[in-house]
């Protein structure tokens, strides 16, 4: 077998927090103690191997890299310090800009030396777009977000509204484009590894009931989490925000047929949620849980640091930092509103705007994006124990 | 070898521990004409290597080699033995150190002559820790069938002073009134020959060494081969003396490890083949697993493992265990990856052995006694304090390779003495 390294991957890995790959010497202690871990072709031994040998060909087509949770029992019981858990997810990093379109964009987002770019982007679109849209000024009276981008009398989308859609939507666009691209061609990669074949597909449907719709189930029940010993605690945090972000999701779908749909219709629509609204309420709710659980995640990330003495890694903070800006903008600009603050308010709204299109924009290629790849990988898993491939290898 | 020269020795030696190292030092010091004080903490010489049922490298009963060690010492007048007996202070420097030590009270004198009445009438019992507690004996006892000095002891936090033994032993040995003894000696140079204790295998919670009594230590197999052993050399399997129709080794269980020991324990591979030997004499056909890491097989050994693996019947995985269930039939499942195949394994057995390894024995004591230590805790050498260490005090190595650094030691000794 001729094997051909890649040193730049090897070197990557090292630099995105597998420093400590190279002391591995296969005793495979991972795998038997990993609680994720299944019984044939167990992970993360084998990762390990192949990471140090520089085979990235073969790990980004590894549904197992995705499916670790980093429980972190694996670097617990590792006789080396090794620490696998922090391997694989530096192999997630590499996978995620591996996989990223444009590639341009992927890269930007792996290093922290490109903060200025990575926020001024989004921060000068939404800051020349407010400029063109003559809303750039302290509000009369009450303050209503609404009419942030400036107001017209064309009752049929309102302007601050339509602006909002001329930033957000091609952001989201791109980023589900990108996601798709990606989540495609890891799948196409995976088949090749589990020797599928292509011509035997389940349908579309058949797809999402069987492989895709019980790994979103398992996802928000959060079983996997659970199963894990040394961080069992992320499931705390990583829950709520979960949730919260399911929320957010509903709230937002909901805002957005209200004003872009139903208030073609009916234009009163326009203007504040009430507070007592129940969507308002679950927004406000979400906000909450958002924060905790970015709380819960950012102390239990800084704890694990400084007792490790390790160095936390630009991919794993990038995430904190965006969601937890995001949940604190979002409370603070509506807090400042009902105070009647207008100058903080548009600042913190402003700030609001700019770190939910950096969330978006860059959610393919930042920690979030095991979002998609993580649920693809174990929609994968059931695949490859379905009888569409496992069946097949016996043949 | 005579007295070289018949002049009076310029300083004498302490060689701290009786195991084979310590034996070895302190004939070899003695035998060039130096005086020897040989202290051992056990009531008996012969320490790890009185405990194996055969030892490396030509796979003899320990009363082989030991015998002849024990006659050399008894019969050597420049040797003076001490054992139940510790170092409680140090003082002093290179050539001209003070000892203090004291000795525990055997309650037991020099007129036993190891007829076994007392034992008879003694109504207490004591875990045996010489055969890992895997069998009791009475309060008073005999340490071991080939125990130097041959001499019963009384183990003080078992015996309840009822007196029997002393109406029943014929000799007038039995002092239950014996007071702890301490004294002081003045050397030139001290050996740690302290040796090693297995590492503890409850420390591995992942193999469930208290959970089941089908896993035992290498040790403990070696007390079950042994004919004088807690089973008279059959291999059974505690607790309920099954037979067993199926073992388990697991390698590195502790050793190489940085949440345990760090280093590997140099013994266990070739302890575990020397145990498959033991259980192919008493169980032909019973299938055997070694699951390891690496292999160490130095030099001629090479041919016994190759010996070994030849056996259709024992198979070597390639993987580290890393978890153990215990069943309720009283068996243990060994969870393990094929490193090689890339497939779990699920191994049921009837009896697993933890090839646990060796942890410097003194580490702590000798640091308070001026001795330096490493940081895996193993004492190191230091000539110019007259300061050396023997044996598996010194690192983790066989039988050959301990007798060899102790004859060394010993040479560093007499230098030390003679400046």
């Amino acid at each position: 077998m001729q094997i051909n390294p890649d040193l730049n991957f090897i070197k990557y890995l090292k630099g995105a927090g597998g420093d400590t790959l190279k002391k591995c010497y296969q005793c495979a202690t991972c795998s038997v103690v990993c609680p994720l871990s299944g019984d044939n072709k167990p992970f993360p031994r084998k990762e390990m191997i192949w990471a140090q040998w520089g085979l990235k060909d073969k790990l980004v087509a590894d549904p197992d890299v995705f499916l670790c949770h980093q429980c972190g029992d694996c670097t617990a019981y590792c006789p080396r310090g090794a620490k696998p858990a922090d391997v694989l997810g530096a192999i997630r990093a590499y996978a995620y800009t591996h996989y990223g379109f444009p590639s341009g964009l992927a890269k930007l987002t792996t290093s922290a030396k490109n903060l200025p770019l990575l926020i001024g982007i989004p921060a000068a679109i939404i800051l020349i777009l407010w400029y063109i849209s003559g809303g750039m000024h302290l509000p009369a009276g009450e303050i209503d977000f609404g009419h942030f981008f400036g107001h017209w009398d064309f009752k049929y989308l309102a302007k601050t509204t339509m602006f909002i859609d001329i930033i957000m939507l091609p952001t989201v666009g791109l980023a589900l484009f990108s996601a798709y691209k990606g989540v495609s061609t890891m799948w196409g990669k995976m088949c090749e590894g589990a020797n599928a074949d292509p011509v035997w597909r389940p349908s579309c449907g058949k797809f999402m009931r069987d492989f895709l719709w019980p790994s979103v189930k398992e996802i928000i029940s959060h079983d996997r989490f659970n199963e894990c010993g040394a961080n069992k605690d992320r499931a705390r945090g990583h829950k709520p925000l979960m949730l919260a972000f399911i929320g957010l999701l509903i709230v937002t779908t909901y805002s957005f047929i209200l004003k872009d749909f139903i208030g073609i219709v009916v234009p009163s629509l326009h203007g504040p949620l009430s507070l007592w609204d129940p969507f308002k309420i679950l927004a406000n709710v979400s906000a909450i849980a958002l924060i905790y659980g970015i709380y819960i995640l950012w102390t239990n990330r800084s704890n694990e640091e400084s007792e490790s003495g390790k160095k936390g890694t630009f991919y794993d903070w990038f995430l904190i930092y965006e969601i937890a800006v995001v949940g604190i903008t979002g409370i603070l600009s509506e807090l400042t509103r009902l105070a009647g603050l207008p100058v903080l308010a548009y600042f913190f709204y402003f700030c609001h705007l700019v770190s939910i299109m950096m969330l978006f924009l860059y959610m393919p290629y930042s920690k979030f994006a095991h979002l998609v790849y993580r649920t693809f990988a174990m929609a994968f898993e059931r695949y490859r124990d379905s009888g569409f491939i496992a069946g097949k290898s016996e043949a | 070898m005579t007295d070289a020269g018949g002049a009076s020795p310029m300083g004498a030696v302490l060689v701290v521990g009786g195991g084979i190292s310590g034996m070895t030092v302190a004939l070899e010091a003695a035998e060039v004409g130096k005086d020897v004080f040989l202290i051992e903490k056990n009531p008996y010489m012969g320490g790890r290597v009185a405990q194996l049922n055969q030892y490396f490298p030509k796979l003899c009963p320990p009363s082989c080699g030991m015998e002849i060690n024990f006659k050399r010492i008894k019969n050597n007048r420049k040797v003076r033995m001490y054992t139940m007996t510790q170092i409680k202070s140090v003082t002093g420097d290179a050539g001209n150190y003070e000892v203090t030590l004291e000795t525990t009270p055997r309650l037991v004198n020099n007129n036993c002559t190891a007829c076994n009445d007392c034992v008879g009438v003694c109504p207490e019992e004591r875990d045996n820790d010489f055969n890992f507690n895997m069998d009791k004996t009475r309060a008073i006892y005999k340490p071991h069938e080939m125990a130097m000095p041959m001499k019963y002891v009384i183990d003080a936090k078992a015996c309840t002073k009822c007196g029997k033994c002393v109406e029943a032993c014929k000799y007038d040995a039995i002092d239950l009134d014996m007071a702890p003894k301490t004294f002081t000696l003045n050397v030139a140079s001290i050996a740690w020959s302290t040796g090693w204790n297995p590492y503890d295998p409850a420390k591995m919670d992942n193999l469930k060494f208290n959970e089941s009594d089908a896993i035992i230590t290498n040790m403990m197999m070696e007390r079950l081969a042994a004919p004088a052993g807690p089973t008279l050399g059959k291999i059974l399997r505690p607790g309920d003396n099954k037979e067993p129709q199926s073992f388990g080794f697991v390698q590195c269980a502790g050793s190489r490890d940085e949440n345990h020991l760090e280093y590997c324990s140099y013994v266990c591979c070739m302890a575990t083949m020397k145990q498959i030997t033991y259980i192919r004499e008493r169980y032909p056909e019973a299938p055997i697993y070694v699951f390891y890491i690496d292999l160490r097989t130095p030099g001629k050994y090479e041919n016994f493992r190759a010996k070994l693996m030849d056996d259709p019947n024992t198979h070597f995985i390639k993987g580290k265990v890393a978890d153990i269930v215990p069943e309720d039939d009283g068996s243990v499942t060994m969870v393990a990856e094929n490193a090689v195949t890339g497939e779990k394994i699920r191994q049921n057995v009837d009896l697993a052995v933890l090839a646990t390894g060796m942890e410097p024995a003194a580490q702590g004591l000798a640091a308070g006694f001026g001795a330096e230590v490493d940081s895996n805790g193993f004492i190191v050498s230091n000539e110019d304090k007259a300061i050396l260490s023997a044996g598996c005090a010194r690192k983790a190595s066989d039988v050959v390779t301990a007798t060899q650094n102790s004859t060394a030691a010993a040479l560093k000794a007499v230098q030390a003495s003679r400046r």
